[in-house]
């Protein structure tokens, strides 16, 4: 016996009301996956990207003035950012679409970059949060305590949330900021002001329906490899499909025709998730103008959360009844 | 004016009333009655659940602590509406479960405090209450590493603190001393009776060892296909329905037999050779002495006997597989 043991005493004091218990299970599990070397040098490295839509912006804004940077702008749009109408603004009225391109660029970020960390962020973390209670019987811990299904699946979800908007929402907003620190005046806040609003929608969009699938993967299996492994199939096969079904009515002609045959690219982008998300994120930050609406692609979304997380708590009330 | 020192009639009240009562619990898997009907009032203090497996035992705490669903019947705990109240009731309750279940990745102190978060302690004053819990269980030195790496002996003693940590009045503790080895068997048995006499906890001990419920128990609950055999204190119990001697002897043991027979006394002998003398108790005694005196047989103990625990446990089985 510890020579400090002072036997059992009474404990008195006032309890944290209920509302905010489930903010324990998400804090112990941010807690645990923080402890893994891998996962900090991987947020660290998703923070990278950041510099190449800041520098865009820097460019654009000294453009304005500048007819250096104007030049590299408007190689820039007619080039890798395929936006030739924008280039022929930037000639004549470069002020008028700040909006527009500070848009395109934070989306550019959020599209391909992030988009990229969030499916490695999500494959090595959200496997471990609730196959490991299934394989350890925590879940008896965690429901012998006044919480219930919803409240755990909002915890562990958090976990989730947390790292994600630390690679997305957060550099995004900061890439916004810089974006208005690198201006040669300060005018652009009123240019720009719903930015920040479309960037923290858009990170919803990215982070609530692919977290819900995510831990709907970890609900089914009691090992994390197998969840991790369907995690990065979706994502996989989801793109591969889509290029197939994109690209095959081409196949079999010739170059040219090709090249001149022109797609209904937005008919197949519901089998994969890549694009299902471009087209909501896309509308969002209002730079959407395919012809298909984006309805479809939000049900899309909706609905992998409704069932996501309907099955994960059918899975652990399941548990429960053995 | 003159004061009177007594109890306050609710806390009076509390100590005499029900902590739990049951009415009319049933809870069906896939049609098979994994609790038929159950009505039952549980007094405070330590009870033993007892039942083969698949008795039912653990379906009857799961359902108390509301982690099994789809059941009907109604009832109180601690003076809670259950089922509707079962928040309410698993902020007052303790629960031990039997499965080896732990949170992959925390060491032993942070799985308690975290439980103690759980059940609403501020996070300074859950870790504060963890390490005295720990200290209380005697998890020790181990406490730092992780649980993963414990033993089965060092998960029962890190589940008994987690269920404690939060300091419930009632504890719910599935099959507790498993996987311990004798003297942390004592110790575990020693802390769950502190808690019950000296710090008025009450505690529902579900287990299949027999000893365990003899040497801590008040009350004893006997489950068996669903349905409530035996239910009643351990006081009760272990009185026989007539008063019974048992007599221990020494040397001509047939004439002694055949003295008792003549005298008009009911006797049996039991498998260790002792003889059980039915329907005489310790008052009626010179009559024995007289009749050994008579046959030369020198009685080496004699004493009231008492029912054992292994004997109603075995009666109320069988008798629910004849039922």
């Amino acid at each position: 016996m510890p020579v400090h043991d002072l036997g059992y005493r009474k404990w008195v004091g006032k309890r944290n009301h209920q509302l905010i218990r489930p903010l324990y299970v998400a804090r112990s599990g941010i807690m645990l996956i923080w402890r893994r070397r891998m996962l900090k040098l991987l947020l660290m490295l998703a923070w990278l990207p950041i510099a190449i839509p800041a520098v865009g912006i820097f460019c654009f804004e000294q453009g304005i003035t500048d007819v250096t940077y104007r030049r590299v702008i408007i190689r820039t749009l007619q080039g890798p950012m395929e936006r030739p109408d924008l280039a022929a603004q930037m000639l004549q009225d470069p002020v008028s679409i700040r909006h527009e391109v500070w848009s395109t660029l934070i989306l550019g970020f959020f599209r391909v970059p992030q988009l990229y960390s969030m499916v490695l962020l999500i494959g090595l973390i959200a496997p471990l949060l609730i196959s490991y209670d299934l394989r350890s019987k925590a879940y008896l811990q965690y429901f012998s305590r006044p919480l219930s299904p919803n409240e755990y699946i909002i915890g562990k979800s958090a976990v989730i949330w947390f790292f994600l908007g630390m690679i997305t929402t957060l550099p995004g907003l900061t890439l916004y900021l810089l974006g208005v620190l690198l201006s040669p005046e300060i005018s652009v806040v009123g240019m720009t002001w719903d930015i920040p609003l479309r960037i923290l929608l858009a990170s919803v969009a990215l982070i609530v329906p692919t977290t819900a699938l995510a831990i709907s993967y970890s609900a089914c299996t009691v090992e994390n490899r197998y969840a991790s492994f369907a995690w990065f199939a979706t994502w996989i096969m989801g793109s591969v499909a889509y290029q197939v079904l994109t690209n095959a009515p081409r196949m079999g002609r010739g170059r040219r025709a090709r090249f001149d045959m022109e797609m209904d690219m937005e008919r197949w982008l519901l089998v994969s998730p890549y694009h299902t998300l471009g087209k909501v994120e896309t509308w969002i930050f209002g730079l959407d103008t395919g012809e298909s609406s984006v309805w479809p692609a939000v049900l899309i979304l909706l609905t992998v959360i409704v069932i996501g997380t309907f099955f994960v708590r059918s899975r652990l009330i399941g548990r429960l009844s053995v | 004016m003159k004061h009177k020192a007594s109890l306050s009639p609710t806390y009076a009240e509390s100590l005499l009333s029900p902590i739990i009562s049951l009415n009319g619990v049933t809870k069906l898997y896939s049609g098979f009655r994994a609790l038929d009907d159950i009505s039952l009032e549980i007094k405070p203090g330590i009870t033993g659940l007892l039942g083969p497996n698949g008795s039912g035992k653990s379906t009857l705490i799961k359902s108390l602590l509301g982690l099994v669903r789809n059941h009907q019947g109604t009832g109180k705990v601690l003076g809670l509406q259950w089922p509707r109240e079962v928040r309410e009731i698993r902020d007052r309750v303790g629960y031990l479960p039997e499965d080896d279940c732990y949170i992959a990745g925390l060491t032993g102190i942070e799985a308690v405090a975290f439980m103690a978060n759980l059940s609403g302690l501020p996070k300074t004053e859950g870790m504060r209450r963890a390490h005295e819990i720990t200290d209380f269980c005697d998890i020790g030195e181990e406490k730092y590493r992780s649980v993963e790496a414990y033993s089965t002996g060092m998960r029962q003693k890190l589940k008994f603190a987690q269920a404690l940590v939060h300091d419930p009045p009632f504890l719910i503790l599935d099959e507790p001393t498993t996987g311990l080895d004798p003297d942390q068997r004592d110790a575990m048995l020693r802390r769950i009776r502190t808690l019950a006499r000296d710090h008025g906890k009450s505690i529902l001990l579900s287990t299949h060892i027999l000893p365990d419920v003899k040497a801590v128990c008040d009350q004893v609950i006997i489950l068996a296909r669903g349905k409530v055999r035996v239910h009643d204190s351990m006081e009760n119990l272990s009185k026989p329905a007539e008063p019974t001697l048992n007599v221990m002897t020494y040397g001509k043991k047939d004439a002694f037999l055949s003295g008792l027979d003549k005298a008009g006394y009911t006797v049996t002998t039991k498998t260790d050779g002792a003889l059980k003398i039915i329907g005489t108790n310790i008052e009626q005694v010179s009559n024995i002495w007289d009749i050994a005196a008579a046959t030369e047989t020198s009685i080496r103990r004699l004493a009231p006997a008492q029912n054992s625990l292994e004997e109603i446990f075995f009666q109320a089985v069988s008798a629910s597989e004849h039922s």
